[in-house]
């Protein structure tokens, strides 16, 4: 998703003259180009980003306050920056905005869940970076450990079944067979068989 | 009288065939599902999103001629929305679109609204709208508030809304002609 939309908007003099019609479409499926057309547009974004940055004048927060947002915004994805980075790392036009929103609404009285919902309301879960534990996410966190204590029951029912194979196979070995022996055994009623 | 049979005391019985299956299937499977994920784009990358089936945010912002225009303004009209900016390539390659679709426009027919999306300059703005003979308001977003009011983090993005108001459609990418088709069908109106 970010493909297009990243490089788009951090490079769009590298994009002018692409492709016909579904060229967005063409540069998503094809990750090479757009890697290495990333440096450049990094680059290209640092020039000019902050010229074409919106000045909104920040809203003065108390210092705790202040390292909430700072939180947040490190909890929130850039959404049209391929690299994953956060709202609080990102110089884009679209993480500046969100910055102050999230500042805006820390003034209004929201609480963090409340900021988070507002983002993922608009942006879907992709920009949170630290995704809630319910729902479908649930089997995203669990899995890990699920995997794990699977892999443990695997390796434990192995290695008690080779430990009880083991001294099995061993007296057998010990013992090889001899047909009068097991003639006796037979007519005195007792050993294996 | 003391002949050893040896395939019965050394040799364990192999493991069924099925047992012996199970895991390279396993890692095969988590190969193909790796592949299959990594090769193939996610489906709802250039349409859907958390905004489908809700209420069309609010707006009101200001065209460039100057009038205010609000989205409740246009209530009881399917409304297309095009986030777009001047210095982006796809939105020059879908901007015969709209004028097609433009000239289409009765008075209660579906309306058509251009957000300038990071705009860096408005003149050029004005200049895209002039090459390409745009017949519809396009409304300025200077503190992109609508812009993430939508969940708009790249253009060219188009929102196909009903005519009660409620996203029926997103589109992100250049739109061809079948996507804006598919987009106009889901919002009850009649493809160009």
């Amino acid at each position: 998703m970010t493909g297009r939309m990243g490089i788009e908007v951090l490079a769009p003099s590298l994009l002018a003259g692409e492709g016909r019609g579904g060229g967005a479409v063409q540069q998503r499926t094809r990750p090479s180009r757009t890697l290495r057309l990333l440096p450049a547009a990094l680059c290209l974004l640092l020039s000019f980003a902050h010229a074409a940055a919106p000045t909104t004048p920040p809203a003065t927060l108390a210092p705790a306050q202040e390292q909430r947002a700072v939180a947040i915004q490190r909890n929130l994805r850039c959404p049209l920056c391929d690299t994953g980075e956060s709202i609080a790392e990102s110089r884009s036009d679209i993480s500046i905005k969100m910055r102050s929103s999230v500042r805006e609404q820390i003034v209004d009285g929201r609480s963090d869940s409340e900021i988070y919902t507002f983002f993922s309301q608009r942006y879907g879960n992709f920009v949170l970076l630290d995704p809630p534990k319910t729902g479908r996410n649930l089997l995203l966190w669990s899995a890990p450990l699920l995997a794990l204590a699977g892999g443990g029951a695997v390796l434990w029912a192995f290695l008690r079944r080779k430990g009880t194979a083991a001294p099995a196979s061993a007296a057998q070995d010990a013992e090889p067979y001899d047909s009068y022996l097991d003639q006796v055994r037979r007519d005195t009623g007792g050993g294996p068989g | 009288m003391t002949d050893t049979p040896s395939t019965q005391t050394t040799k364990p019985n192999p493991a069924p065939i099925w047992k012996r299956a199970i895991p390279p299937l396993i890692a095969a499977a988590l190969v193909g599902v790796l592949g299959y994920t990594l090769l193939s784009p996610a489906k709802n990358v250039t349409t859907g999103g958390p905004l489908i089936g809700k209420a069309a945010p609010a707006f009101t912002l200001t065209s460039l001629d100057g009038v205010p225009i609000s989205l409740a303004s246009l209530k009881g009209r399917p409304v297309v929305l095009n986030f777009w900016a001047s210095w982006c390539g796809p939105c020059r390659e879908e901007a015969p679109l709209f004028r097609e679709l433009g000239t289409q426009q009765t008075a209660d027919g579906v309306a058509i609204l251009g957000i300038l999306f990071q705009e860096t300059k408005e003149q050029n703005a004005r200049d895209f709208i002039k090459e390409y003979a745009l017949a519809y308001p396009n409304l300025r977003d200077p503190g992109i508030n609508t812009g993430v009011d939508y969940g708009v983090s790249g253009i060219p993005e188009t929102v196909f809304i009903d005519k009660a108001g409620i996203v029926q459609f997103m589109d992100r990418g250049g739109l061809t002609r079948e996507r804006l088709n598919a987009g106009l069908e889901k919002i009850g109106v009649k493809g160009i």
